[in-house]
């Protein structure tokens, strides 16, 4: 309309040359005759037949150097564009391959929209890999790589997924227990399987080697490196074929749902793990060594059911379901066998030697004939007396019942410490072997809980107490199986495979390893997710910032749920704010400062030092968003008011 | 119809066979002496119950007695109500899985435990058989006339084995006799067997001693010689712990009300932002607070609230107390060792939580020379006696134990704590609609049932207030017949209209929680209605609605709706929290305060729609009474008000004398009675 106004007769005619990215870096530019009327649309139809190459363009915008950014609008025109004829433009795909470190450190390439906000090129990507709730997990720039590796750089290996066709549905149907998209070539089929299976357990060396922020400002500076979710990847400098990171960002995981969260899950537990291993979140030992332990079990189970598990969570439910509805249906037959066994639990029967350290007495261990049954330990002088009253009868029921092994020395004890009114009981019972220990380990640990043998865990508890004394063997070669093969090395972070040798590790994982040996794959994933998210630390994201009035650089930790000052000096918490007590926050973009007001009068205000404000900014409207989800019914994101807070200035 | 029909013929065909197996086993055992009784209860167990059952006093005999005798009744005659009922075909039964169906016998019991994996048709067997009711003359069995007499006979066969199985089963449960101690001093003494938990045990001691119900009552245990006391937490199953006690334990059960039970889920900003000044903290407002429970309990992952302070522990084995830097995490209590920093890695682990409680310790400046007497303890539960094994540390003042204990607490059970509040107020809500409604529901026309209406006419002489048309009548100007329109009038504010201030009917709602403490036996409960919408809203006070009565209380505090210039309106319905509402809009602009905004009538209609849904879930609570299971309703809230009456007033003569009738043997009532109640205890 405008140009109909003041522009009554003709327009100058002028030369406007393009670059077409497709035709080769060395082809000169195509130049279009254009007036200012014309419109972008119009401008692209000119070049491509010019250009006289058949092809689907469809996915081709312009994009204008000088000012950054892509010229979209098809319907604006080139005065309203404000494009004149020193305009540097280029004539490009939309959609180009990028090379995705995902968090379980393996690299797909994929095609990524590089003219969209990163937050709808985000949404795209998880949309392909088959992740929900895409607003929790943003783009960043690796952490760079020491030169020493390039040689090593150029052999990695990249799972190609840039065939895969976008799928435009919104959930996609599921083939083979694999999004359809997935399921079209082998190689797809596997990449879906790398995604949905965790990675086995890196090599120690290769933890070791593996770049680990040393301190807060460390940390802070990994937070430095988020793209901006607001500006296409054009416009921050991405270029096709880089490398970034796909990783959780906001540390609210909203509507877990292992049904359909599959791939959501196992990335989220290998960010979790890695968080861990490479002490990018603090734990206790204690903690460490029960990490560890989970990770040997999802190892494990990984390994041994790869194939199920891909639609497992589903089938286990259902599997489950159907297997209650038989016990209802055919009681009459199969639960009185049940009911019987149950009535009569099997026992243990087996020489033993016993050991009770008593004040001032050094008896060695004596053997005696042992009976385990019900829950408790009796044992006789011989098994001809086995008939009539035990020597003594333990019950084993609350009790804490820890290895004592030395598989080279041949050493096969259990210690016991049985709860009496009087206090704990300690005893030690040797066995002979590690078949015979194996058993009677099994046998303590379930009676501890209250369990018979006749549980059906039983079986599984006894191979894997033996697969983890297959760990301590000195001898490699006698076990051949890859699963039994881990080094607890790799189950923990490198601080605690420095402090302790295999030997001593090893039996602390299995002893931890009892009480989560009974889960299931995903049980033992949202386990592991649990157990994380209880860490203190949890969730927090560092920045170092300088706050008003203040002269020294302090510490901003960006939790889920409120701001934390911390000390950088000591580390101590000096003050939190909590955003459901937050009034507004402002950034004052010219001196990038931001101001937070808070309930009660409460000011606050910090510049930047690490990141930049606007990754603040964001982190901050991020959360907030992320906490209008949790009552919202719709699986639609709200992607506007996503922009709202989060965008800036941009948004306006 | 059919279906009911066929399900009724199904039930009384498994009953004859159950009372058919049943003659063949209840003849010839134990001699009927006082000892076998013992000798029944204390199976696989500790000899303390033997003791247990010595010591009981002559009145607490009597009391059991007329446990035994009131449970046999009130099943006898139910089941006679409910067979009537089922033969007068009436409507309002839903189609019920048969499973189910069984459970209506029991009202009263489907109350007290909600979820019994166990309990399947057979479940209401024993006592049916022990007094044995006229409808066990016409065993029809038209389903299995369906099939041939070879699969009959299997099938019975197959049935007696099954139920010759579940006995052995029953026999191998633990039962304990306790005896309770009351907040007032006196005791009553319980039937406890090992399948029940706490809250089991509590809801019966509700129906005993017409308590409140309030959310602080709990059982909790003391050890006089270690000087020790810890509240039992409701799912805990309560024979596990009291089997621990030694033989010559003087320990005690206590039943009385602990404020610190649920105390962090009505104030959790002393828990989880203990570090703040206590002004903010006194100040919370109750959003906030919500905001907080569900922040920590309502994730994936349940927040422990991160606690660390000097304590001072008990060197072992010495009289000293030592300082030490504490710090509570979810995997257990850690320290801080000499010269090391706070960070996690340097932590040494005190102690985790897998195996030990935690109890408060009584006077420990006394005995053990404490620094102050706000200690706790933490050991193994079986751990009775002095021991090297008890750690022990003293806090600096009561609060600081509390933020420990409680602390400790969340990390121990986890979100079981959680389930476990929100299933005590979903009681203590029921319960106070009960005490509020008592004869008015009679007048809802969907709970027609005739069984209800004699249950109720029956039993009501327990009850001394009796307004029945009391609260119709106060409304007034309504039409008594349809109660349920009223609510929908008045409770929330009609969504459409802006101009209605929402707050006086939430208001009114947000008072009668207060009500839940209210005694339960109102003499002045009819003034308790005084005006009209007020005493509508009063009736159905269950906690959930409770929030969203809150919120809308003081929108102008908390919900400042978005400008509408924002085009937030059809989106505003889907930012529920309102605190981040507060400060959505316009954060992103440079500089630009957020306007005050005034109630936006747009927004009424959001929290109109959120509280709307509300109210009929509440009238149908009421009109259950009764939580999950799915029996019946009517006849399931007439059981659980009977009950108590029948109790207060003591079994009626005359229905005493049935069970010893109906005794099969003909020998000792005691023992009889000793055994139906042992089975029907095991069933539950």
């Amino acid at each position: 309309m405008g140009q109909n106004s003041h522009s009554p007769v003709l327009m100058a005619v002028w030369d406007l040359s393009v670059t077409v990215e497709d035709l080769g870096a060395d082809a000169p530019p195509i130049t279009v005759s254009v007036t200012s009327d014309l419109h972008i649309g119009g401008v692209i139809l000119k070049l491509v037949e010019k250009s006289q190459v058949k092809r689907d363009w469809s996915d081709h915008a312009l994009w204008w150097e000088q000012k950054q950014q892509w010229l979209l609008r098809t319907a604006w025109t080139l005065e309203k564009c404000g494009i004149q004829a020193d305009a540097v433009l280029i004539f490009m795909a939309q959609h180009k391959s990028l090379r995705l470190g995902l968090p379980n450190g393996l690299t797909l390439r994929l095609r990524a929209c590089f003219s969209g906000p990163v937050f709808r090129t985000v949404l795209g990507i998880c949309k392909m890999l088959n992740i929900r709730r895409p607003e929790e997990l943003s783009l960043l720039r690796p952490v760079e790589e020491k030169k020493r590796k390039k040689d090593k750089d150029l052999s990695e290996e990249l799972h190609d997924l840039t065939e895969v066709p976008l799928t435009s549905v919104s959930r996609p149907c599921l083939y083979n227990g694999m999004p359809a998209h997935f399921a079209d070539s082998l190689q797809t089929e596997k990449v879906y399987k790398m995604l949905s299976v965790s990675q086995p357990a890196p090599a120690p060396e290769a933890i070791a080697k593996l770049y680990r922020p040393a301190s807060v400002v460390d940390k802070a500076h990994i937070h430095s490196r988020w793209l901006d979710s607001s500006r296409s990847l054009m416009q921050q400098g991405v270029q096709e074929n880089d490398r970034l990171w796909l990783r959780f960002k906001y540390y609210c995981f909203h509507d877990l749902e292992p049904k359909y969260d599959v791939v959501r899950l196992t990335q989220m537990y290998e960010q979790a793990r890695w968080a861990i291993l490479l002490e990018d979140i603090d734990c206790t030992e204690e903690e460490m060594l029960l990490f560890g332990a989970i990770q040997y079990h999802i190892n494990k189970l990984s390994l041994s059911e790869p194939q199920t598990m891909t639609s497992s969570p589903a089938m286990d439910d259902l599997d489950s379901a159907l297997q209650g509805l038989e016990v209802k249906l055919d009681g009459a037959e199969s639960s009185p066998q049940d009911m019987l066994e149950n009535l009569t639990a099997p026992e243990l029967n087996d020489y033993l030697k016993i050991f009770r350290p008593k004040r001032l007495t050094l008896k060695g261990y004596k053997q005696y004939w042992f009976k385990f049954k019900d829950a408790s330990i009796s044992y006789y002088k011989s098994k001809e007396e086995s008939l009539g009253e035990p020597i003594q009868q333990i019950n084993l029921k609350g009790c804490e019942a820890a290895p004592d092994v030395n598989v080279a020395g041949q050493k096969f004890c259990i210690k016991l410490l049985i709860p009496a009114p009087e206090g704990m009981n300690e005893v030690y019972l040797r066995c002979e072997n590690e078949e015979q220990y194996s058993r009677w380990m099994a046998a303590c640990r379930l009676a501890s809980k209250g369990k018979s043998l006749a549980d059906r865990l039983f079986q599984s508890e006894v191979q894997s107490i033996l697969s983890f004394l297959a760990m301590q063997q000195t001898n490699p070669n006698t076990h051949t199986d890859d699963s039994m093969s881990i080094n607890t090395h790799s189950l923990v972070s490198p601080r605690y495979s420095k402090k302790y040798k295999v030997k001593q590790l090893t039996p602390r994982i299995l002893e931890a390893y009892q009480n989560v040996a009974q889960l299931s794959l995903t049980d033992a994933l949202l386990r592991f997710l649990q157990i994380w998210q209880a860490l203190p630390d949890f969730g927090i994201s560092f920045v170092v910032v300088r706050f008003k009035g203040s002269r020294k650089d302090e510490v901003l930790g960006i939790a889920p749920n409120r701001l934390i000052r911390i000390d950088l000096g000591v580390g101590d918490v000096v003050k939190t704010w909590r955003y459901n007590n937050m009034r507004q926050w402002n950034v004052n973009w010219d001196i990038r400062q931001v101001a937070i007001e808070f309930d009660g009068n409460v000011n606050m205000a910090f510049s930047c030092v690490t990141a930049d404000c606007k990754i603040v900014h964001e982190f901050i409207g991020g959360y907030i968003f992320m906490s209008t989800r949790s009552r919202e019914q719709s699986d639609t994101l709200n992607e506007e008011l996503f922009h709202k807070l989060t965008g800036g200035h941009e948004a306006l | 119809m059919d279906d009911i029909d066929a399900m009724f013929s199904d039930l009384l065909g498994e009953m004859d066979l159950l009372t058919q197996s049943l003659g063949v086993e209840t003849l010839p055992p134990e001699p009927p002496s006082s000892s076998s009784k013992e000798m029944n209860f204390s199976m696989g167990f500790a000899d303390m119950n033997v003791e247990s059952l010595n010591e009981l006093e002559e009145n607490d005999l009597d009391a059991l007695m007329a446990d035994l005798m009131a449970d046999l009744n009130d099943t006898e005659e139910k089941l006679a109500a409910e067979l009537g009922g089922q033969k007068e075909a009436e409507a309002p039964h839903p189609d019920l899985p048969p499973a189910s169906h069984g459970l209506s016998f029991y009202p009263e019991s489907s109350l007290s435990t909600p979820t019994s994996p166990e309990r399947g048709p057979n479940t209401f067997s024993a006592p049916l058989a022990d007094s044995p009711a006229p409808i066990f003359s016409p065993p029809t069995l038209p389903q299995h006339a369906k099939l041939s007499t070879e699969e009959i006979e299997a099938q019975m066969k197959a049935d007696k084995i099954k139920l010759a199985l579940e006995k052995l089963k029953e026999a191998k449960v633990k039962k304990l006799v306790v005896k309770v101690v009351m907040h007032d001093g006196s005791s009553k003494t319980l039937m406890v067997d090992e399948r029940q938990t706490v809250r089991d045990v509590l809801d019966n001691l509700f129906e005993k001693t017409h308590c409140d119900c309030n959310v602080d009552w709990s059982l909790s245990e003391t050890n006089p010689e270690l000087q020790l006391e810890r509240g039992f937490e409701d799912h805990e199953n309560l024979v596990d712990p009291l089997s621990a006690w030694t033989r010559d334990s003087e320990n005690k059960v206590l039943f009385q009300e602990r404020p610190d039970k649920y105390e962090v889920f009505k104030n959790p900003q002393n828990f989880y932002l203990w570090k703040k000044d206590k002004k903010t903290i006194k100040d919370m407002k109750d959003r906030d607070k919500e905001l907080l429970v569900e922040e920590n309990f309502c994730g994936t992952s349940i927040i422990v609230p991160d606690l660390e302070g000097v304590l001072y522990l008990r060197e072992d084995g010495k009289k000293s107390w030592k300082q030490r830097l504490f710090l509570l995490r979810a995997s257990g209590i850690y320290y801080v060792p000499k010269g090391k920093s706070k960070t996690s890695r340097d932590l040494v682990c005190f102690v985790q939580f897998d195996n030990v409680n935690v109890y408060y310790g009584k006077e420990f400046k006394n005995k053990y020379k404490a620094p102050t007497d706000f200690c706790f303890v933490l050991k193994h539960p079986q751990i009775q006696k002095e021991s090297q094994y008890i750690k022990y540390l003293c806090c600096d003042d009561a609060w600081t134990m509390n933020l420990w204990v409680t602390g400790i607490r969340i990390a121990k059970y986890g979100k079981s704590l959680y389930e476990n509040y929100k299933t005590s107020m979903k009681k203590a809500a029921i319960t106070t609609a009960w005490t509020n409604r008592t004869a008015g529901t009679t007048s809802i026309p969907s709970t027609p049932s005739p069984t209800t209406k004699a249950k109720a006419s029956g039993q009501a002489n327990g009850h001394a207030p009796q307004p029945p048309a009391e609260p119709v009548a106060k409304v007034g100007n309504a039409p008594p017949p349809p109660p349920p329109l009223l609510p929908t009038q008045i409770l929330p504010p009609p969504p459409p209209d802006p101009v209605l201030p929402p707050l006086p009917p939430p208001l009114a709602t947000k008072k009668s929680p207060p009500a839940t403490s209210v005694p339960r036996q109102l003499p002045s409960l009819p003034t308790s209605f005084p005006p009209s919408p007020t005493s509508m809203a009063n009736l159905p006070p269950p906690p959930p609605s409770l929030s969203q009565d809150d919120s809308s209380e003081s929108p102008p505090d908390f919900l400042p709706p978005p400008p509408p210039t924002l085009g937030f309106g059809p989106g505003a319905g889907s930012l529920p929290p309102p605190p981040p509402v507060s400060f959505l809009p316009p954060p992103p602009d440079p500089g630009f305060p957020l306007p005050p905004p005034p109630p936006d009538p747009a927004f009424c209609p959001v929290t109109n729609r959120d509280s709307l849904p509300a109210p009929p879930p509440r009238q149908s609570n009421i009109g259950a009474g009764a939580p999950p299971p799915p029996p019946p309703p009517p006849s399931a809230s007439a059981g659980l008000q009977s009950i108590p009456s029948v109790r207060r007033t003591g079994p009626p003569p005359p229905k005493r004398t049935t069970p010893p009738l109906a005794a099969p043997g003909g020998g000792d009532f005691m023992s009889e009675l000793a055994k139906a109640m042992a089975k029907k205890r095991g069933n539950q």
